[in-house]
């Protein structure tokens, strides 16, 4: 599965009419993650195990490849997400949760390690203390709970929760396909960076965009009180 | 009492008050008003006897955003570029050492919160109607919000404002981060004040002196400037301002 999604994902980046990518699970569970990597025996022959394993875990990897999609990522968390579950989830742009949904990043009853972004992704999304007791207790939250945190930014009835997607999705896709990519990118980046250098990065990507069609129709339509007609250049 | 086309200006007891000024526009941001912050800014800046700044809008909202009337224009990138660090009113309010209260209502959208978010202390009357809806119009924030917004919360509530452009109002706006006080629209002009004269009043000194309101700078550029550093180099800030300022 971790092929088929980073392949899945490699045709989206391709694909130059995909304006937006919505995640998620078939069933009642998002994705609880149980496929953790064991530390293998090793042969002892011509690779360390410590070399054999690092390559199981590169292969089992997908939350890069989520989150280094340039168009907007909504991940709708149709049910559980749990381990290696939530640490994809936590590689898209946007959450969004049905009610009945819980989130931890480690199996209550199971120390494990996350290898797929978690223990990085976590604490920038909810802070350093939430996420060290998810990640430390195996603790499992709500999603009233996860909401509060910022954790997801929606919660929905499960039975909505396609509904609201699709909604969220629309609105994503009525504003403007490269200012939505460019506010990702400033957002992504600027995040690593000091303000001050933030502050240039995001000056630099809104002057390059001054020179688009989408910013001038944007204009226009806002002084002749139309919605615009973006072509995406 | 203003010299500004723009903007009102005055001072008095310690705290220099900046007003947004054009009320038929529901104080929409254009380029005479970006020349007369930056003046209002370095003036502030410059003046011993101000130790604290609030900025605030006249009428019914505080700002709409920017007038796109004005801005819409596009020169060459090239010059834009130049202009844009030629004037960078942005950056002198984000450099301001001394502390900013920002008292918005009405409407808040795009360049208005991106105002707010850069100073200090922000609140908002109840009434109040926040929004980022740059991305809708093909455009990003210019004044720094794509970097201030996801610094109050996260990048994923940032994103959602930045991506949808949806309004949402004061309660959601105090969750997000986006302010820590909500007041009854009544009562926001006094309570704006009476946190910008606690800030330069804190060190006891009398109100007036240039001396006074020395905390609220120092405990502004540790707090901000440790943002960008590690906790041991963060640490260390700290430890310098306090021997300056205990």
């Amino acid at each position: 599965m971790a092929e088929e999604f980073r392949d899945a994902c490699r045709r989206i980046d391709e694909d130059e009419q995909a304006g937006l990518v919505v995640v998620t699970g078939a069933g009642d569970c998002f994705s609880v993650g149980r496929q953790s990597p064991e530390r293998g025996a090793g042969t002892g022959q011509d690779e360390p195990p410590t070399e054999q394993l690092r390559a199981r875990l590169s292969r089992l990897r997908v939350a890069d490849a989520l989150a280094n999609l340039t168009i907007p990522t909504l991940v709708a968390l149709n049910g559980d997400a749990i381990g290696h579950g939530l640490e994809l989830a936590l590689a898209g742009d946007l959450r969004i949760a049905a009610a009945p949904a819980r989130f931890g990043l480690a199996e209550p009853g199971r120390s494990s390690f996350p290898w797929d972004g978690g223990t990085q992704r976590l604490p920038r999304l909810i802070g350093p203390a939430w996420a060290l007791d998810l990640a430390l207790t195996g603790r499992l939250v709500d999603a009233a709970t996860a909401l509060r945190l910022g954790l997801v930014n929606r919660v929905a009835p499960a039975a909505q929760l396609s509904e609201e997607t699709a909604r969220l999705a629309q609105t994503i896709l009525a504003g403007g396909p490269v200012a939505a990519r460019y506010a990702k990118e400033a957002v992504g980046q600027g995040m690593d960076l000091s303000l001050a250098q933030g502050l240039r990065l995001e000056a630099d990507l809104s002057i390059i965009l001054q020179s688009t069609a989408d910013r001038a129709e944007g204009i226009a339509s806002f002084r002749e009180k139309r919605p615009p007609r973006f072509g995406g250049s | 009492m203003s010299a500004y086309a723009t903007l009102l200006f005055e001072k008095g007891d310690g705290v220099a008050q900046i007003s947004l000024n054009r009320p038929h526009a529901l104080n929409a941001y254009n380029i005479q008003m970006r020349d007369d912050f930056a003046e209002a800014l370095a003036a502030v800046a410059e003046d011993g006897e101000i130790g604290a700044l609030l900025i605030t809008g006249q009428g019914r909202a505080f700002c709409a955003g920017a007038d796109l009337s004005e801005f819409g224009a596009a020169p060459s990138q090239v010059i834009a570029r130049q202009v844009r660090w030629q004037r960078d009113v942005w950056g002198q309010l984000n450099n301001l050492t001394k502390p900013v209260v920002t008292a918005v209502h009405g409407y808040c959208i795009g360049s208005g919160l991106e105002i707010a978010l850069l100073s200090d202390l922000r609140l908002a009357a109840a009434d109040t109607v926040f929004a980022m809806p740059e991305v809708h119009l093909g455009m990003i924030p210019a004044a720094g919000g794509s970097q201030t917004l996801p610094r109050n919360r996260n990048a994923a509530a940032a994103l959602d404002l930045l991506l949808t452009g949806r309004r949402i109002g004061a309660e959601e706006a105090l969750e997000l981060g986006l302010i820590t006080r909500i007041t009854p629209r009544s009562e926001l002009l006094g309570a704006a004040w009476d946190l910008a004269l606690n800030l330069v009043n804190q060190s006891g000194a009398p109100a007036g002196l240039a001396t006074n309101g020395r905390i609220g700078p120092a405990i502004k550029s540790a707090l901000r400037g440790g943002l960008d550093l590690t906790l041991p180099e963060g640490l260390e800030l700290e430890r310098r301002l306090a021997l300056i300022n205990l």
